[in-house]
């Protein structure tokens, strides 16, 4: 390479450079960044070289080996220009298909990026829902140049903002310039930056200045700063050459940590090379300034980023922070000005110098402008670094550009800023982020990390996380850093871990905010963000983990034991069963089912399992066990049910009597588990048999009614008396049982009233609300659904309604409709399966707008589209009607299923305390109700729920009216449900399973189920159950595997030793 | 001259000056642990912040190393001042509880809490024994090594130094190591850090005591009072 020595011979160069470029024949551009890299595109850049020489392409086809481009999780991916296209996780054999396709300018169809929202695949980059929103100034350069290569980069217009700057000759221009554009320090602080260079320039010249580039990127998760030396090391010279001319800087220094080591390899082929065409040097391209850049390789200690520990490194020194005033600028490196930049900032550079102050700052928003890049991984759709305009709201960051949540489960939070930043909540996502709003909301803009957290991400270990790097990382010299940190971290650790008090709560507090004043650096005054943030907006978290002992999030080991154990309301020990069916101790298994659980065959047929949804097996990618599958094996091998629990005190003649009024499942727990206790109970049921929604909604196809009658009799003894047909707040009112001597009484009436559409003509002749639909059926027999039938709304009662009419004579066809999509509806999946199976039609995003009616009798429904619109504070889209798009659609019967609330005509006369859906008010704790003996549980407090969570408040019912009748304190502290009994694994046969996927129950042929009420799912078999256990992780043996092995081991070393 | 006020009292020192120099010459207390006068202030134990700037800009800086600045409001004895004060000596009670310097600090300063898990550790990492042996015995003797928690003193590669003259120095400026001396009595030890440093006479059971340059050093005298 020749040295240039005039700024003319460079335009000359560039002007050869640009004639000699071939436009015409397409380009492949492969990105090779870290990222790429790492997915194998090394690979693909080989296969693609040796098919470009085998298919004889050489002339007819350009190859451009690249940086990262952003969309890293798609990595490796191909760009083709100029058509823009974009392969996305290119495989060896995919790419030797694309250029073959590549002469004829065809596009594989099929290797497109495919769009899961609208199912169509995508062929341009820019119309890639991950690319659409962003506005890539700085990263569209990566795809434009190969990082190793110099001409490549001067070709692309590189270099000439800094003859723009020479040919100046006013390097105050320049400060001007870059002052006016008001970019600011894109390393985290915002400084702005051409204030910096300013005061910089303004230092006596004595023995030199310096300029540095800050690449010490270490946040977990912030990789933007990597990909852009990787990926265009040239534009970092080119921003640091005009820094140095307009501060009259000599020496630069480029300060990468040395786990970089592409970025590196690029850098130290960039700065040869710059240095031998004559960038660098001495006397450059004949203007006489002279200017140098070497590199520094830190070792990869957090605190170095921080800039006074970044200039004690760079000296040799250890890399401690000192104490500002003086600034760098004024006595910085060997006690000479300096000015630090981050990497970001130095891109941006040539810039602004290109664009002009005026037009750089039009982009974002007043005092935050130009873009700025965000690395933007954890639980979003899309991951990768995005550049976007500063101003643009976290919304649509994480749900437009990152695609929203993964799976099912909704977004809770953003971190941002690396361990010194802090959490944003979900319903803060319509803040526009700059460096002002973000460090309102608690946290720091950082280099630009921003981590995207789910329902399945605990904060409280998210800030222990964080803690733990910064106890790592703090340079130690504060001692209130390092010791704040550890303590805070001993703090969060104990409440992860069930130990901690309130009291260490507020001590957590109360030193946060010492550590965040009395330390000397960033990295100290931001290390309590992560702790105060998280404690700031997810309060409620904290003490979820410190009074209820529970993590939600299910992360938190000590607090969680077995998912499957803590995630079931009445705490199952299902791992423990499983391991019972695995061994073929069946009458264990039912024993372990029937201790939590007065209704096993019930649960085992309609429970919503939640115990799956948080399955291990599952949540860590694979499927979860079929829980209530093995459950559903194990009570069928029983005819009658067994082993009831011996109780307390036998025959108590005199016994204290409860009245439990509802006979659901909560009633009947609640009575069973009183009697088991010695208390004589009187249940009342309005209906004229036991069972409440069990047996007058849940249709019998999915619990037969012999096996449900059959359990619900086996909790009925000599202590029990159940009284059908008396209306409660009629026949018996609360006031007349305490009259009576009744000394507690728990309400558990459900909620039997289907809420009403609010549409005109709704009480015509054939518009039924769910549940009197399927009472009548399932109580008297009567078939009140004919002809074309529609069910209104998407949940399990919707889906019941909809199964029983099309069971019902004279019925033609029933069409499900729903105003949202599939996904939204809230129903078991499984039982949507099932409906459609059975040839229900579903027809969702559409809402109900008028009954149409002929003499009082239902003729038809009309109906208005819907679109998905923004999204809700639950995370999911809003049905937005479309005006005009009306139709009708004829129907003879009509069910209207959006909702259940309870019948509280009675409550009104009493002093209890009921809302306006007429919920009644109770301490979730405690399920007291505000009157004195008086408890309430199950669907009058919670709305339409779960069987097992009615069967929870049943339990729990039970436990406070005894401790109520013994005059004990109703709220006791409580303690994390652990696995505890050790049962060893089955180790004969290979333990591991042969299947990986979950066991599906045989069900009824469809045939067999025309018209039939005969229950659909079947058992598993013997061999598919033990099989379907094998698959269990027993996460159980954390807790109880005894230690003996670990011993052994130990043993084993002594002995060696 | 620079002028300045500090709790309200208008005060004009040289530049140069620290604040904790100029709080001290007007009367005002400010505890301190890893200043020690002859010593550079390093800003270790941050026991002397005082707050300086006003609303929302109000800081918190360790005076030791914060230079006087022209019109500088400087409160040695803020409210917010205080509670940091107190929450420090409480971490410091949590992890040198036996160091007599810090428990007269605690009492000072009105601790009466400590509400961490107790450690019994012997170094709170001030610096004052390294700042000794660099800048005022010209050694370089020991130093820092680590970050994080994992930081602690000790000589380099962690085997006796060449360049240290045992003078001591180190122990004796030490604010929590009264019981650092243990010398030969390992079980007892509460540290190693000066395992390093003991003098080659406690080492070797057979050490020639004319053969030593340094006769006599801390070490004999100690030796002579157990006799």
């Amino acid at each position: 390479m020749e040295k240039i020595k005039t700024i003319d011979d460079f335009k000359l160069l560039q002007e050869m450079l640009v004639f000699g470029r071939n436009t015409q024949i397409p380009t492949i551009v492969i990105s090779a960044g870290t990222c790429g890299q790492a997915s194998g595109a090394n690979d693909i850049i080989r296969i693609t070289k040796r098919e470009i020489i085998n298919e004889g392409l050489t002339d007819k086809l350009n190859l451009r080996i690249t940086g990262c481009q952003g969309f890293c999780q798609m990595e490796p991916s191909i760009l083709v220009e100029p058509s823009g296209t974009f392969y996305p996780r290119v495989s060896i054999n995919n790419m030797k298909r694309i250029i073959k396709a590549m002469p004829q300018d065809k596009v594989l169809e099929d290797l497109l990026f495919l769009d899961p929202e609208s199912g169509k695949r995508i062929e341009k980059q820019n119309d890639l829902p991950f690319f659409k929103k962003q506005v890539r100034t700085i990263l569209s350069r990566n795809e434009k140049v190969d990082p190793i290569r110099i001409y490549n980069y001067i070709e692309n217009t590189g270099y000439s903002t800094l003859l723009k700057v020479f040919e100046k000759r006013d390097p105050n221009w320049v400060i001007e310039e870059v002052k006016a554009s008001g970019l600011r320090g894109r390393g985290g602080a915002g400084f702005p930056t051409g204030l910096k260079w300013e005061m910089l320039a303004n230092q006596p010249d004595g023995k030199g200045k310096f300029l540095v580039c800050n690449a010490d990127e270490g946040d977990p998760g912030a990789y933007m700063d990597r990909s852009v030396l990787e990926g265009n090391p040239h534009s970092i010279i080119e921003g640091m050459i005009i820094g140095a001319y307009s501060t009259q800087a000599n020496q630069g220094v480029i300060y990468v940590r040395n786990e970089y080591p592409l970025a590196i390899k690029h850098l130290t082929i960039a700065l040869r090379q710059a240095h031998d065409i004559g960038l660098l040097g001495e006397n450059i391209l004949g203007t006489g300034f002279s200017f140098d850049i070497k590199i520094v390789r830190g070792a990869g200690a957090f605190v170095c980023g921080e800039e006074t520990a970044l200039m004690r490194s760079i000296e040799g020194k250890i890399g401690e922070p000192s104490q500002r005033p003086p600034f760098p600028t004024q006595k910085g490196i060997n006690g000479r000005p300096t000015a630090i930049n981050n990497v970001e900032t130095w891109a941006n550079i040539p810039v602004v110098i290109e664009k002009g102050a005026e037009e750089f700052s039009k982009v974002g928003t007043k005092n935050n402008s130009g873009t700025k890049i965000f690395s933007l991984v954890g639980k979003v759709k899309y991951t990768g670094l995005v550049e976007v305009p500063m101003g643009m709201t976290i919304g649509e960051i994480v749900n437009d550009i990152g695609g929203g949540p993964v799976g099912n489960a909704k977004i809770k939070a953003v971190q941002t800023g690396g361990p010194s930043g802090g959490c944003i909540p979900a319903a803060m996502f319509d803040l526009s982020i700059d460096y002002d709003n973000l460090a309102k909301a608690g946290t720091i803009m950082g280099s630009g990390g921003m981590i995207v957290m789910d329902e399945n991400t605990c904060m409280v270990d998210v800030a222990k996380y964080f803690m733990n790097f910064l106890k790592d990382e703090s340079c130690g010299k504060c001692f209130s850093c390092r010791k704040g940190t550890q303590r805070m971290y001993e703090i969060l650790d104990d409440i992860t871990k069930g130990k901690a008090t309130l009291a260490e709560f507020e001590l957590l507090k109360e030193l946060a905010i010492v550590v965040k004043d009395t330390t000397m650096c960033g990295l100290g005054h931001g290390a309590p963000n992560p702790v105060l943030s998280t404690i700031r907006y997810f309060t409620d978290e904290y003490k979820r983990h410190i009074i209820d002992k529970k993590c939600d999030a299910f992360v938190c080991k000590e607090l969680v034991g077995a998912p499957c154990q803590s995630a079931c309301p009445i705490g199952t020990e299902a791992w423990r069963y499983i391991a019972h069916i695995q061994r073929g101790e069946f009458d264990a298994a039912y024993q372990v089912i029937r201790e939590t659980n007065p209704l096993p065959s019930v649960c085992a047929r309609v429970c919503n399992h939640p115990c799956e949804e948080k399955c291990r097996a599952g949540t860590s990618g694979g499927q979860p066990i079929s829980i209530r599958e093995l459950k559903r094996f194990v009570v069928d091998r029983f005819s009658q049910p067994q082993s009831k629990p011996a109780r307390d005190k036998k025959d108590n003649k005199d016994a204290t009597r409860v009245a439990v009024i509802g006979s659901g499942p909560a009633g009947l727990t609640a009575a069973h588990y009183l009697s088991m206790a010695g208390y004589k109970v009187t249940v009342w049921e309005a209906d004229k048999e036991p069972g409440g929604m069990l047996i007058s909604c849940i249709p019998a196809y999915r619990l037969p009614r012999a096996v449900l009658r059959q359990e619900i009799n086996s909790l009925i003894d000599d202590n029990v008396t159940i009284k059908c047909d008396t209306v409660f707040g009629k026949d018996v009112t609360i006031d007349s049982l305490f009259d009576n001597g009744y000394k507690a009484i728990f309400l558990a009436i459900g909620a039997h009233e289907s809420r009403r559409l609010n549409v005109p003509g709704e009480d015509s002749l054939g518009v039924y609300p769910s549940i009197k639909f399927l009472k009548r059926f399932n109580l008297l027999g009567e078939k009140l659904a004919k002809g074309q039938v529609g069910v209104i709304g998407g949940g399990n009662s919707a889906i019941d309604a909809a199964r029983v009419a099309i069971r019902q004579e004279g019925v033609e066809s029933v069409t499900v409709l729903y105003r949202r999509t599939r996904r939204e509806m809230p129903a078991f999946s499984e039982e949507i399966d099932a409906c459609l199976d059975e040839g229900i039609n579903l027809r969702t995003l559409v809402s109900p707008s008028k009954i149409i009616a002929e003499n009082n009798r239902l003729t038809g429904l009309e109906l208005l589209k819907n679109n998905l619109g923004e999204r809700d504070a639950s995370g999911r889209r809003q049905p937005v009607a479309i005006p005009g798009s009306q139709f009708v659609m004829p129907l003879d019967t009509l069910i209207v299923a959006v909702g259940e609330q309870p019948k509280t005509e009675y409550f009104s006369t009493t002093k209890l305390n009921i809302d306006k859906s007429g919920i009644v008010k109770v301490d979730p704790e405690t399920l007291a109700t505000n009157l004195s003996g008086v408890f309430a549980g199950g669907d009058l407090v919670s709305g339409p729920n779960t069987v097992v969570d009615a069967i929870a408040d049943g339990k729990k019912a039970a436990v406070m009216i005894e401790r109520y009748l013994h005059g004990e304190k109703l709220q006791q502290p409580k303690l994390p449900q652990l696995p505890k009994i050790y049962i060893e694994a089955k180790t004969e046969e290979a333990t591991e399973s042969k299947s990986l996927t979950r066991v599906k129950p045989s069900s009824l042929p469809i045939e067999q189920r025309q018209k039939s009420f005969a229950e659909v799912n079947m058992r598993l078999s013997e061999p598919a159950a033990i099989e379907e256990t094998h698959r269990c992780l027993r996460c159980d043996f954390d807790f109880t595997q005894p230690k003996k092995i670990e011993s052994e081991s130990e043993k084993l070393e002594e002995i060696k030793v | 001259m620079i002028n300045m006020k500090i709790n309200g009292l208008p005060v004009s020192v040289e530049e140069g000056t620290t604040l904790l120099e100029a709080a001290k010459f007007l009367g005002f207390p400010i505890p301190t642990l890893c200043f020690m006068e002859g010593l550079l202030p390093y800003g270790a134990c941050r026991l002397c912040v005082v707050e300086i700037g006003d609303g929302p800009k109000a800081k918190l800086v360790s005076s030791c190393t914060y230079l006087a600045e022209q019109g500088l409001n400087v409160r040695t004895a803020s409210s917010r001042v205080v509670k940091a004060r107190k929450m420090i000596i409480e971490l410091l009670l949590a992890t040198c509880p036996q160091s007599k310097v810090i428990q007269d600090l605690a009492s000072a300063q009105g601790v009466h809490q400590q509400r961490f898990r107790q450690e019994h550790d012997d170094c709170i990492l001030c610096g004052l024994c390294v700042r000794m042996c660099e800048q005022q015995m010209m050694a370089k003797a020991i130093g820092f090594q680590g970050r994080g928690e994992k930081r602690s003193l000790g000589t380099p590669f962690n085997i006796k130094s060449e360049v240290c003259r045992l003078c001591g120095g180190c122990i004796y400026v030490c604010p929590a190591c009264q019981l650092r001396c243990t010398y030969n009595q390992v079980e007892n030890a509460v540290c190693n850090g000066c395992a390093n440093l003991t003098p080659p006479c406690l080492e070797k059971e057979k050490f020639d005591d004319m053969m030593c340059y340094m006769e006599p050093c801390v070490a004999c005298e100690i030796k002579n009072d157990k006799k």
